[in-house]
């Protein structure tokens, strides 16, 4: 069941019948969507290692190993390997802040090895990937008060916000993939790590909400990345509308919203769910939607696509196969 | 898993759980062991689809009734009420026509909230309407009405999951009595509503992949693991600031039905987990080296679980045994020609 059927895909490509905008000009196989979703878990993995161990996934130490983080042996090698930097173990002062970052952790170091020993000769190598200035670099564009100084490896705090950075991007890249895999083994495994990276995301979200009730510090810093991953996604439409059971703008961050509850009553309600306001299902986005975010602008150049992406957390874009990734 | 069977054949005698499914003792014992409580020799090769073929249709409305019973406790433990008529109809066109109707029991608003505890609930039963609508509204006049819902089920439930009146402070287990016996009644349901969505997926036909039901089922999928998340954080929390799990009994109530539905879901042997482990227990971190247990996941490759159709109608109609159509929150069943259990 959780074995990927990735070796029986060679030569399958998606055809145009995909629902979502634009990813329908670009033909990927079930093999490129999870090599995509390889790169945005490199990336996951490697922050919340260093947040919470001090590590890269591929380096062991004490506090990795105590808490069971699985030690990655780099054996994808299509594309250019790079280096991890920036990053550093949080200073950790509560309990539940410092558990969750140990188990998600350990839970997107399985993702890497469940895609890596899946995909085989065929997976990616680890790009470069920045998780430094990246987020000083993020911060600022989304105007967080002294975004230029931001480090989520200060504080439980700020770690919370590095975290929400990443979470619902993983829900709605998942999201969005699961409509182009043909294998149904691929999309039983994918729909299983969608689950998990909203299980993350209600987490986090959860958590602020509980520190930051009224949205004065970090509850409302999440309004701010949300509407810059919103803009940014936005962008990476390239003008065409949203899939049917989308909408845009496509991200929010924690507040408290109006809504009628069954006969009518009018009741204040929170938004730890980042979903439409309307039907409340959660958003998907395309490849290039997602890359313009993760590159923090990287992907389009007005109404054209860049490829490769390069930026922010990928300062050399994403490895990829043959067909690249728009 | 025998001390859970002793548990639940105690239950058994003394409530109506598992009423009308035939419930003896040695069919009961059997399901820690055999997973086999129907006595079935061998299970279908795929139990999930039955003789007749499953349509998009039937998928979504099964969905739709899991979600009137969702929404229906969300909303009653929010505002007392549940939802209203007009989103509860029979399409011109479905094939059951008849309004089922809600057994209240103890369901009311819950008392004594923050006013954050309230915004939690007004959330989450928004939500759950809110899915409720789109499926009716995606079904149009397909989509069925909302069937009886029974939600005295809680009390019967917690009983054959062994959640005891010591365990949780005074007076019997009520969802709706306290915040905390909330999560533990919610907790029952969201995470059944993950992997059902989960399990649902890969039957949606390529046509209906086309039509988007796929990336709708998908995105439902997610915020009902948003809202999982949500309350599986909340229980943990509480219980690290309560210091114990005896100062904070509610997170081994929680547990304790994660093994209940595990007991219960076991018989489906030819499912995605045939060892009936699609659930992970909550744990109480007690340091800062310490992992929490929010997300239910593999323990190998932190992949979220799925559950059959049968998996899920054995959680809600509280029974292992195949062959039966109704029972616990459904007391006439779903409305849905995939309501007998089949393995």
């Amino acid at each position: 069941m959780l074995t990927l059927g990735v070796s029986s895909l060679a030569g399958l490509v998606i055809g145009g019948s995909a629902t979502r905008a634009n990813a329908a000009t670009v033909a990927y196989s079930d093999t490129d969507i999870l090599n995509f979703a390889l790169n945005l878990e490199y990336l996951e993995a490697n922050f919340y290692y260093l947040a919470a161990f001090g590590t890269t996934i591929d380096k062991a130490n004490t506090a990795s190993t105590a808490a069971g983080a699985p030690l990655i042996t780099l054996a994808g090698t299509v594309g250019t390997a790079g280096t991890v930097s920036g990053g550093s173990k949080v200073p950790f002062t509560t309990i539940p802040v410092a558990s969750y970052a140990i188990e998600t952790a350990v839970e997107e170091g399985k993702h890497v090895q469940l895609l890596l020993t899946a995909l085989g000769s065929s997976a990616v190598a680890q790009p470069a990937i920045n998780l430094g200035t990246a987020f000083q670099t993020l911060a600022t564009a989304a105007k967080i008060p002294g975004g230029s100084g931001f480090s989520p490896y200060a504080s439980d705090a700020t770690f919370l916000v590095g975290a929400y950075v990443f979470e619902d991007v993983g829900v709605t890249a998942y999201h969005g993939a699961a409509s182009l895999l043909t294998v149904p083994a691929n999309l039983v495994t994918a729909a299983g790590i969608l689950a998990v990276e909203a299980y993350h995301a209600g987490l986090i979200r959860t958590t602020i909400n509980y520190l930051d009730p009224t949205g004065a510090t970090i509850a409302g810093y999440t309004n701010l990345i949300s509407t810059l991953r919103a803009s940014l996604s936005a962008a990476g439409l390239l003008g065409v509308a949203p899939g049917s059971y989308d909408a845009n703008p496509d991200d929010f961050g924690l507040a408290t919203v109006s809504v009628s509850l069954g006969g009518g009553t009018n009741a204040t309600a929170t938004r730890i769910t980042d979903a439409d306001a309307t039907n409340v299902i959660a958003f998907a986005r395309n490849t290039t939607q997602v890359l313009n975010i993760v590159t923090g602008g990287g992907a389009v150049s007005g109404t054209a696509q860049v490829s490769p992406a390069v930026g922010v957390f990928f300062p050399a874009g994403m490895n990829a196969g043959p067909n690249g990734f728009k | 898993m025998t001390n859970l069977s002793t548990f639940i054949n105690s239950a058994t005698s003394r409530r109506r759980f598992l009423a009308g499914a035939g419930a003896s003792a040695g069919a009961v014992a059997a399901l820690g062991i055999t997973g086999c409580a129907g006595g079935t020799t061998s299970a279908p090769s795929n139990p999930t689809t039955p003789s007749t073929a499953v349509t998009d249709t039937d998928i979504l409305n099964f969905a739709l009734n899991l979600e009137y019973l969702e929404a229906s406790f969300y909303l009653y433990a929010a505002t007392g009420a549940g939802l209203q008529s007009s989103d509860t109809t029979a399409g011109s066109a479905a094939t059951y026509q008849t309004v089922g109707t809600v057994t209240v029991g103890d369901a009311a608003a819950v008392p004594g909230l923050t006013a954050a505890q309230q915004q939690i609930l007004n959330e989450i039963a928004f939500e759950e309407q809110a899915h409720v609508r789109f499926l009716r509204t995606a079904l149009g006049t397909a989509a069925i009405p909302m069937p009886d819902i029974d939600l005295s089920f809680f009390g019967p439930l917690a009983v054959a999951a062994t959640i005891t009146t010591a365990a949780t402070g005074s007076g019997s287990f009520n969802p709706f009595s306290s915040f905390d016996y909330f999560l533990v009644g919610a907790f029952i349901f969201e995470d059944v509503g993950v992997t059902a969505y989960s399990g649902a997926a890969p039957l949606i036909s390529a046509a209906g992949v086309t039509a988007g039901y796929l990336t709708a089922a998908a995105g439902i999928l997610a915020v009902e693991a948003y809202h999982a998340g949500y309350i599986r954080t909340s229980l943990t929390g509480r219980a690290i600031a309560a210091g114990s799990a005896a100062a904070y009994p509610y997170l081994g109530a929680a547990n304790l039905v994660a093994d209940l539905r595990a007991t219960l879901t076991v018989g489906d042997s030819a499912a995605p987990s045939t060892s009936g482990s699609v659930e992970t227990s909550l744990t109480l971190p007690t340091s800062l080296t310490t992992p929490s247990a929010i997300v239910a996941a593999s323990a190998s490759d932190a992949v979220g679980f799925s559950r059959t159709v049968n998996q899920v109608l054995h959680v809600v109609y509280g029974s292992p045994t195949v062959g039966i159509g109704k029972g616990g929150f459904f007391p006439n069943g779903v409305n849905s020609p995939l309501a007998t259990t089949t393995a």
